[in-house]
């Protein structure tokens, strides 16, 4: 026995005899987690919140969140001598004078958009997938409040430098919340402490930046991985892979070593990124100065969607009554981002309310057999991208020598186009690659050799799918069709609810195409005309066709 | 949830081996076009399928069954899986990499958790002795040799942690049943009924004078933090406030760095930013303003503001009505004022009127005058709010 195993031996009979955690153990270590790749986008999130903690946590040794005006004295020499906050000169501090410093400020704040970005994917691959759907409802609605809460923790954390850029942002917040009806007022002083710039606002981002926000986040990730643990990971349809249960590797020690090696990998890449590719020079940007700001600002990507929306706003304002309603503030900077979040909150209940799916799933959807929702998806994200274009219009106007009106102009009107378009584009894409699956289900793969009959026609051989790619393609683990009813992802031909009717249907679409806003699960080969005894497949060469037996 | 499968192995069809065997990902005609043989898909340790086919499916489940002996209950489908003993178990986990490839994997691993110890000392060693000093020539090096030993010190134990999962470990699929999260109907009346129980031995149903006090009283307790609330800002007069700046009759214009602005300062086509001679007069965030010079003939003046430029010298509130930017940027040509932060455009020769862009209201003026030293001075305060609007704004 080596060293290491008696070590093991001994300390788990130690925390055993004090805490009887055996059983509980065993059954972690032997947890079964399901592999893909896109089941990575989530932990890339978790990581690089563990960064933010570690990295933040140094910078906060240093930082000073203080109004307070001080002369700056610090090695960064074209500012020697301007007076400035001392929030801005302790960031100076941190990217000239600490060892290190400026290092751990740009793996923060690349960390930072790394985190944000890893949950917006990861909310695409669990909206796309179908994955938020019962019993997993609950996590879904965490998962949007860590996205905002994300949102807000980012702007907290890159407002409080004090430079030119990030008070200017501080200046936009306020005016938004300058813009809400009845409450504004009460609410920009409440949160600035008067009227901006007030004398209390770093002070308070900071302890929201530090304490609140990141616990908060902090709770919510740990719920949100319990509930991953103990509901159990979703998984796609493949070999053996059914409703009622989960395939994958145990969590100890394949899944674990994977999983902590991804962790230095991602960690790997933001440190690299921290060292190599500046981000956020606020040395260069100057201390903010209410009369100053630089063209071309723009704010940190995540937060770039509402600055578009409020780009792209008519100039609409109220006014009567003595009151003032400013519509172009207030409704795509707190109207639009309510309506959105709220939507995709509850988006899971939508979804069930239309389809009347109350059925558990833990097999996942492909985005291909539920077009609506592919379709929903794609709206969405093709809303998104031209408020994201909106925000950098300013930029794409000065790179491409276009007029900020007209591309102004053109995205106001893209902003309702575009989306209907490309939600029916989608549509239509996911039924032609159903009817491409259907094809390799029902016909096989097209194998290159043509056949003469003796009547003269030509037809082409074709192969039957290899069961791995039908079971994945299907979800139907036997070829035995009176099974196929069983299986719980629901029979076809069940009411697919209101508003998702035949209507949706194309005329030239076959009746084989029964997954529309649910995950549909089309028929083995078996009902083909000439189905083949397993054994009887032969092996593919690469370009498709069959090997020659040997 | 209509088919618990209990032996998801019994299903599985077992074809002949030697067949194409299948790597996870990729379109379904891209694994198509280049199948792997089983022997090729070992090399790479995509053994997951041609494993999965060639155990049937069930030879995988074993391991766990060996963990889970003796557990009362059985997590792993082990009902239908013929006994195996452990030395069984390990032959038939068929090692993914013969002896000689095994080393030579090792050795790869290895070498990664070594590069990992070099990053640590290149870190080390970069961190205490390159100078980082601003007056230094190797300050430019100093970050990014940092970030370069950090992320190889990183990657490498990450890349050698994956590597060695999937080359050296043993790579099996294992099944395991999910439970099912509803809870049998008579767990769950009976829960119902503890409820519905404890409830009833409050009282609460039957006391209203109780339960209405103590909806009064702990309701009350809820609204404890309001106060606390107002305790965050200084909400007196806060409208006066917002409606109101620096400026006042007779107060000169000066520029950011003290000096007052004279008539015949500024060129034809020129723009200064301007603010109120009080205490702090620069650094006051509603205050700053810009002093423009066009030829007379080119001002449209509004009516009822005639006397408040001075021979084509025009003063507005540099605020932006939109969001509180500072608009700055002045095209001689047009008389158009534009804010970098949301693109209003103003035309400042027009009374500042929007000509562009989200701000619905032009930018407040400011009446200027010059007196007998020649020296720029505003003849009071905006007359209207200056920067973004809000509830209590009154037009």
């Amino acid at each position: 026995m080596s060293l290491l195993e008696k070590g093991t031996d001994a300390g788990a009979v130690w925390v055993d005899d004090r805490l009887g955690s055996s059983n509980f153990v065993r059954r972690s270590l032997n947890k079964v987690f399901p592999d893909h790749w896109s089941f990575m986008l989530g932990e890339v999130a978790l990581y690089s919140f563990v960064i933010l903690l570690l990295s933040g946590t140094y910078l906060s040794f240093f930082y000073t969140p203080s109004l307070s005006e001080v002369v700056y004295d610090g090695s960064y020499v074209p500012l020697k001598g301007v007076t400035m906050t001392q929030a801005y000169a302790s960031t100076l501090d941190i990217s000239f004078d600490v060892r290190g410093g400026l290092i751990m400020r740009q793996i923060h704040h690349w960390s930072a958009l790394l985190f944000m970005a890893s949950i917006v994917v990861h909310l695409m691959r669990v909206f796309f997938t179908g994955a938020f759907r019962k019993p997993r409802e609950i996590n879904w609605i965490i998962g949007v409040t860590l996205l905002v809460l994300g949102i807000a923790e980012g702007f907290a954390g890159y407002s409080l430098p004090d430079d030119l850029l990030s008070g200017t942002g501080l200046r936009i917040a306020y005016s938004i919340a300058l813009s809400i009806p009845v409450i504004g007022t009460w609410a920009a002083f409440l949160v600035f402490g008067g009227e901006y710039p007030g004398v209390a606002i770093l002070d308070r981002l900071y302890s929201a930046h530090i304490l609140l926000l990141p616990g908060l986040i902090l709770g919510l990730i740990t719920f949100h991985m319990m509930m991953i643990w103990y509901q159990k990971h979703t998984q796609f349809a493949g070999p053996g892979r059914t409703e009622d249960n989960v395939v994958g590797s145990r969590f100890f020690p394949s899944y674990a070593a994977k999983a902590g090696g991804f962790f230095f990998l991602v960690f790997a890449v933001v440190a690299a990124l921290g060292g190599l590719a500046q981000i956020n020079p606020v040395w260069l940007y100057g201390p903010y100065d209410a009369s100053q700001v630089s063209a071309g600002s723009q704010p940190d990507w995540y937060v770039g969607f509402l600055d578009g929306s409020t780009r792209l706003m008519p100039n609409w304002e109220i006014a009567g009554f003595g009151y003032t309603v400013p519509l172009n503030v207030m409704v795509p900077t707190v109207v639009l981002p309510g309506i959105l979040f709220t939507l995709l909150a509850l988006y899971p209940f939508i979804e069930a309310r239309f389809t009347g799916d109350r059925d558990y799933h833990n097999l996942l959807d492909r985005p291909r057999d539920v077009p609506v929702r592919t379709a929903i998806g794609t709206m969405s994200i093709a809303f998104y991208v031209l408020l994201m274009i909106g925000g950098g219009n300013d930029v794409i106007a000065s790179v491409f020598h276009l007029s900020i009106n007209t591309i102004s102009r053109v995205l106001q009107v893209s902003l309702f186009v575009v989306p209907p378009i490309v939600y029916f584009a989608t549509k239509r894409v996911c039924l032609a690659l159903q009817r491409s699956d259907d094809e390799l289900v029902h016909h096989g793969i097209e194998s290159g050799t043509i056949r003469r009959l003796p009547s003269g026609e030509f037809v082409e051989e074709t192969v039957p799918l290899p069961a791995v790619y039908r079971i994945s393609l299907t979800g139907v683990e036997s070829d035995r069709p009176e099974l196929e009813g069983a299986t719980a992802h629901g029979a076809e031909g069940q009411s697919k609810g209101p508003g998702y009717g035949d209507e949706h249907v194309v005329e030239n679409a076959p009746e084989r195409v029964p997954g529309f806003f649910r995950g549909k699960r089309r028929s083995g080969p078996s009902d083909t005309s000439a189905p083949r005894p397993e054994g009887a497949m032969p092996e593919l060469e690469r370009s498709g066709k069959p090997a020659p037996p040997e | 949830m209509t088919t618990p499968a209990s032996n998801t192995g019994g299903q599985q069809p077992s074809p002949p081996t030697g067949q194409t065997s299948a790597q996870a990902g990729g379109s379904i005609r891209d694994r198509l076009q280049s199948p792997r043989s089983s022997d090729q898909a070992s090399g790479s340790g995509n053994t997951r399928e041609s494993d999965l086919r060639e155990n049937g499916f069930q030879q995988s489940n074993s391991v766990a069954d060996l963990h889970a002996g003796g557990r009362g209950e059985s997590q792993y489908d082990s009902s239908k899986t013929p006994q195996v003993t452990a030395e069984q178990e390990l032959a038939g986990r068929k090692h993914p990499l013969g002896p000689e490839d095994a080393k030579s994997a090792e050795r790869k691993v290895s070498a990664l958790f070594l590069l990992s110890f070099l990053g640590v000392v290149g870190f080390v060693l970069t961190f205490f002795l390159v100078d980082n000093d601003y007056a230094s020539s190797t300050r430019y090096l100093y970050t990014p040799l940092l970030g370069t030993f950090l992320a190889l010190a990183l990657a490498g134990v990450g890349a050698g942690a994956v590597l060695w999962a999937k080359l050296l470990m043993v790579d099996e699929e294992a099944v395991q049943e999910r439970h099912p999260f509803g809870s049998p109907k008579d767990e769950r009346s009976s829960t119902a009924q503890a409820l519905k129980k404890g409830l009833e031995e409050t009282g609460l149903p039957r006391r209203s004078l109780l339960r209405n006090t103590l909806l009064l009283g702990a309701g009350s307790l809820a609204l404890l933090p309001v106060p606390f609330l107002f305790g965050l800002g200084r909400f007196q007069h806060k409208e006066r406030v917002l409606a109101t700046t620096a400026w006042r009759e007779g107060v000169r214009l000066i520029r950011q760095n003290g000096t007052p602005v004279r008539l015949g300062d500024l060129q034809v086509g020129a723009i200064e930013s301007v603010f109120p001679d009080v205490e702090h007069g620069t650094k006051i965030a509603d205050s700053p303003t810009l002093l423009i010079r066009m030829r007379p003939e080119e001002l449209q003046v509004v009516e009822g503001r005639e006397d408040w430029s001075v021979d084509g010298h025009i003063a507005y509130s540099s605020i932006c009505t939109h969001l509180g930017c500072p608009v700055k940027l002045y095209e001689q040509q047009t008389h158009h004022l534009f804010c970098p932060c949301h693109q209003s455009t103003f035309a400042a020769n027009e009374g500042c009127k929007v000509v562009f862009g989200p701000a619905a209201r032009p930018l407040p003026q400011l009446a200027i005058s010059v007196d007998e030293e020649g020296y720029f001075y505003a003849q009071g305060d905006f007359d209207e709010a200056v920067g973004p609007s809000y509830w209590e704004r009154d037009t």
